[in-house]
């Protein structure tokens, strides 16, 4: 337990604070469900099509954003209310989705994800015949 | 305290520092004295405000806002903003049933927030622009206020 210890305190210290790896921020999401599809929407301000990455790795959906564009070297900070560079969120996703069929765009630093039902799975109207 | 022992056991000023580095971030969240128009956890958008030698940079976070739906002025030194973002926009849904909600963890509706600029800044010169989601807010300082490079000649 002890050697433990020294051992987490020992690669604490050797990494300097400027190149420590910050936490990714967590996007806030809304998920909306239709007949046909469940929406997520999920605000990642700063991130742009080319850097964000959705991908679905055995039934789980991860979304990742990194911002473009970050202040420079010559801006110095006076007031951080959001400190990071990147955003991330993962969902387990079940199997009535037709992975082939997803659709993720972004626009205006929001990523919309739309996965649509499998056929079969969609609601089915039964109609009730008047004998 | 045991001055005597070697350094590599006990540095009285690195752990100072570390001690320092924790206080620090302790007070940012449960400091007595914060901005009086500072604001909780969860309010939009969120606001960073950086300085360069010439002027000062506000980065207000509000994706998927209309920018003609978004009031910014200046007045002093207090840069406000204000506008109205209706988050079910970005769903794409023709009509949009409220019931069917899973979760709704974005900001829906009314916004209004102000932050105090630097008294070095200039209000007539101010630009804004929307890129990606982030409105940024460019404000040149008053010329005299300009960080200015003194020149160390060797004598």
């Amino acid at each position: 337990m002890a050697e433990k210890e020294t051992k987490e305190l020992a690669t604490r210290e050797e990494q300097a604070p400027a190149v420590r790896r910050e936490r990714p921020m967590i996007p806030p999401v809304d998920i909306y469900e239709t007949e046909e599809a469940l929406i997520l929407v999920a605000d990642m301000p700063g991130v742009t099509k080319e850097s964000v990455e959705v991908k679905i790795d055995e039934n789980v959906l991860h979304m990742r954003g990194e911002i473009v564009d970050l202040p420079g070297e010559e801006v110095e900070p006076l007031y951080v209310e959001l400190r990071g560079s990147e955003y991330y969120r993962a969902f387990t996703i079940g199997p009535e989705f037709d992975l082939d069929k997803i659709e993720a765009s972004m626009e205006a630093g929001v990523l919309r994800i739309y996965l649509p039902k499998v056929e079969a799975e969609r609601p089915k109207k039964i109609e009730i015949k008047v004998a | 305290m045991p001055i005597n022992w070697g350094l590599e056991f006990f540095d009285p000023f690195r752990e100072f520092e570390r001690l320092q580095e924790e206080v620090d971030r302790l007070l940012q969240l449960t400091s007595p004295f914060i901005p009086i128009r500072a604001v909780a956890r969860g309010t939009f958008p969120v606001i960073n405000i950086g300085e360069t030698s010439d002027s000062v940079l506000v980065y207000l976070f509000a994706p998927g806002v209309e920018p003609d739906k978004i009031d910014l002025s200046i007045e002093g030194n207090i840069l406000s903003v204000s506008g109205e973002r209706d988050a079910s926009r970005a769903l794409k849904v023709e009509k949009v049933d409220p019931s069917r909600y899973y979760r709704q963890e974005r900001f829906n509706g009314r916004f209004t927030r102000a932050v105090t600029l630097p008294e070095s800044i200039d209000p007539s010169q101010v630009e804004a622009t929307y890129q990606n989601g982030i409105i940024k807010v460019r404000i040149g300082k008053k010329e005299e206020k300009k960080a200015r490079r003194i020149e160390v000649k060797a004598s």
